[in-house]
């Protein structure tokens, strides 16, 4: 995805609006009474709703929708609509036929987060730091990113006969239930195809779309939706390496702490501990900082730039891949699509072939996800040539996906040995209303239709033979 | 006038002339539509679709570096 696209207007909105989207109005203020909750949410909007939204704040009256329109120029007008549109679907903005009014809960709320203002601790409550054994921002980091990689290494080994450490129970019912991975012969879980896609995301998507499952199935263990919602929310606006207290949070947020530090999203020093600390995969969750620390073998922190560091592979016209890394979860991702030759301290060499490519797609992986794979780890080396990859090789794999389609079938019935021309073209022009045809040939006086419209075809005829 | 139950199978002129072929040995065609349809009995799909596959590797050579 072009750069300019990632901020831009044209950008695909967040994952979780469509299921704030979907809640109901009453929900949805209740959410916005806590200022962290409006916050956060701020965050996932857009650019265009941010400045709606922003230009609205402080005043207390309704603003006349004219007014507002005025200010777009013509090529904007579509942009804007939706944007209006989508922040009335999420409740935020009251009635926009008429009039512009914040939702007065979030007005309010959102303020005193602005402001710094009221008691309201929905930011969380900080305990002094200074205890003994209290972690540091390291310890944080390589928690979450071994119970993250535990996660990603048991979905990616499963089904080659490695038998990688298995997370908890509790995260094994959210992989079964998001489709992510399925239970077969009894109590072993294999990956599917949707499984496969999703190690292909970047961390953040990833976590977005276990978090979304888990709101999902809120509903069903009896949790309310709302505090799910806040309190994830809440986490989002923490600071990484401050401890927080638990005496604020509610049942259910406690028992969402349990869930959490499975996910590698919270970390306790132990499970009956009054304070917790929030890890880096939750301070970003409303953030475009990476989630997961910058590996590299020495353990080394420091923060550049997301895509520069990220970057990994070369890839060449001869289809050889060379992967500076060393973490034996992006070893395996690879060995999803690649075949691998060998491996160094530092560095995994191995080329794309048709193997491994056709293993791959009869995995469920499309060529256009290992093809965006490659380019979202591509080294930064790799930035001089133009373009990213090598056109070859992109090709090829897109061609090596096509081989698989070359044969399509489809069930139906053959109708043929028509008595003459005219009865053919009558019961064709009536399958060609039901729009059940997929084949026809006139000088033979056959077409082919569909299985669901053979009811309708049969009985058309019968009833015009039985009657003519 | 007859209906006929069977699969339509949609495919460029060199896959039909290999099933075609595949044919003689083992009888799955019904019919033979055009250049690019033919049409088979149902219950041999799977195993066409396996004998094809096998087929069009025969004819594919990679490079083991």
């Amino acid at each position: 995805m072009p750069p300019a696209a990632a901020r831009g207007l044209d950008a695909i909105p967040h994952s979780l609006l469509p299921f704030l989207q979907s809640q109901s109005q009453n929900s949805l203020t209740r959410l916005y009474s806590r200022p962290s909750s409006c916050l956060a949410i701020f965050r996932l909007l857009g650019p265009m709703e941010r400045q709606i939204v922003m230009n609205l704040l402080w005043i207390d009256s309704s603003v006349l929708t004219s007014t507002l329109d005025s200010w777009i120029m013509r090529d904007g007008r579509k942009h804007y609509e939706a944007a209006i549109a989508s922040l009335a679907r999420l409740h935020i903005i009251m009635n926009p036929s008429s009039k512009l009014t914040l939702n007065s809960t979030l007005k309010s709320a959102f303020r005193m987060a602005i402001t710094g203002d009221g008691e309201h601790r929905s930011f969380g409550v900080p305990t002094e730091r200074g205890e003994k054994r209290s972690a540091s921002v390291e310890v944080l980091d390589a928690y979450a990113v071994e119970r993250w990689e535990t996660i990603l290494h048991f979905m990616v080994s499963s089904g080659t006969g490695q038998v990688p450490a298995k997370p908890s129970q509790g995260v094994l019912y959210l992989l079964q239930r998001s489709g992510l991975m399925a239970t077969m012969l009894g109590t072993n879980m294999k990956i599917t195809s949707a499984g496969f896609q999703f190690l292909l995301h970047s961390p953040h998507e990833q976590l977005w779309t276990l978090l979304l499952q888990y709101l999902h199935m809120a509903e069903e263990r009896q949790m309310d939706l709302v505090e799910v919602l806040s309190f994830l929310l809440m986490l989002s606006t923490m600071e990484l390496g401050q401890d927080y207290s638990t005496e604020n949070l509610s049942p259910t947020q406690l028992t969402m702490l349990e869930d959490l530090r499975d996910y590698g999203l919270v970390w306790q020093r132990k499970p009956s501990s009054r304070r917790f600390n929030p890890t880096r995969l939750a301070t970003t969750l409303t953030s475009s900082s990476p989630p997961l620390p910058t590996t590299s073998s020495t353990g080394n922190l420091t923060q550049h730039a997301e895509s520069i560091s990220d970057g990994f592979i070369i890839l060449e016209t001869n289809y050889r891949l060379y992967a500076y890394t060393d973490n034996p979860l992006q070893t395996a991702v690879l060995n999803l699509f690649a075949t691998l030759k060998s491996r160094f301290p530092n560095l995994v060499v191995g080329s794309i072939t048709r193997d491994s490519v056709k293993k791959a797609l009869a995995n469920g992986i499309s060529a256009d996800q290992i093809i965006s794979y490659l380019t979202a780890h591509a080294h930064p080396q790799m930035r001089k040539n133009n373009p990213l990859l090598p056109v070859t090789v992109q090709d090829q794999i897109r061609l090596w996906e096509l081989e698989k389609n070359r044969l399509k079938s489809q069930d139906g019935y053959l109708y043929t040995a028509f008595a003459s021309q005219a009865d053919y073209e009558f019961v064709l022009d009536y399958a060609r209303k039901l729009g059940v045809v997929l084949w026809e040939n006139s000088a033979k006086r056959c077409f082919f239709g569909t299985l669901e419209g053979h009811v309708n075809v049969r009985g058309f005829i019968e009833r015009r033979t039985g009657g003519g | 006038m007859k209906a006929i139950k069977g699969v339509l199978l949609t495919c460029d002129p060199a896959v039909k002339q290999l099933l075609v072929n595949m044919d003689e040995k083992q009888h799955f065609i019904i019919q033979d539509l055009d250049d690019n349809h033919l049409l088979i009995k149902a219950d041999e799909e799977d195993r066409v679709r396996k004998e094809l596959d096998a087929e069009l590797e025969r004819n594919t050579y990679s490079l083991d570096t």
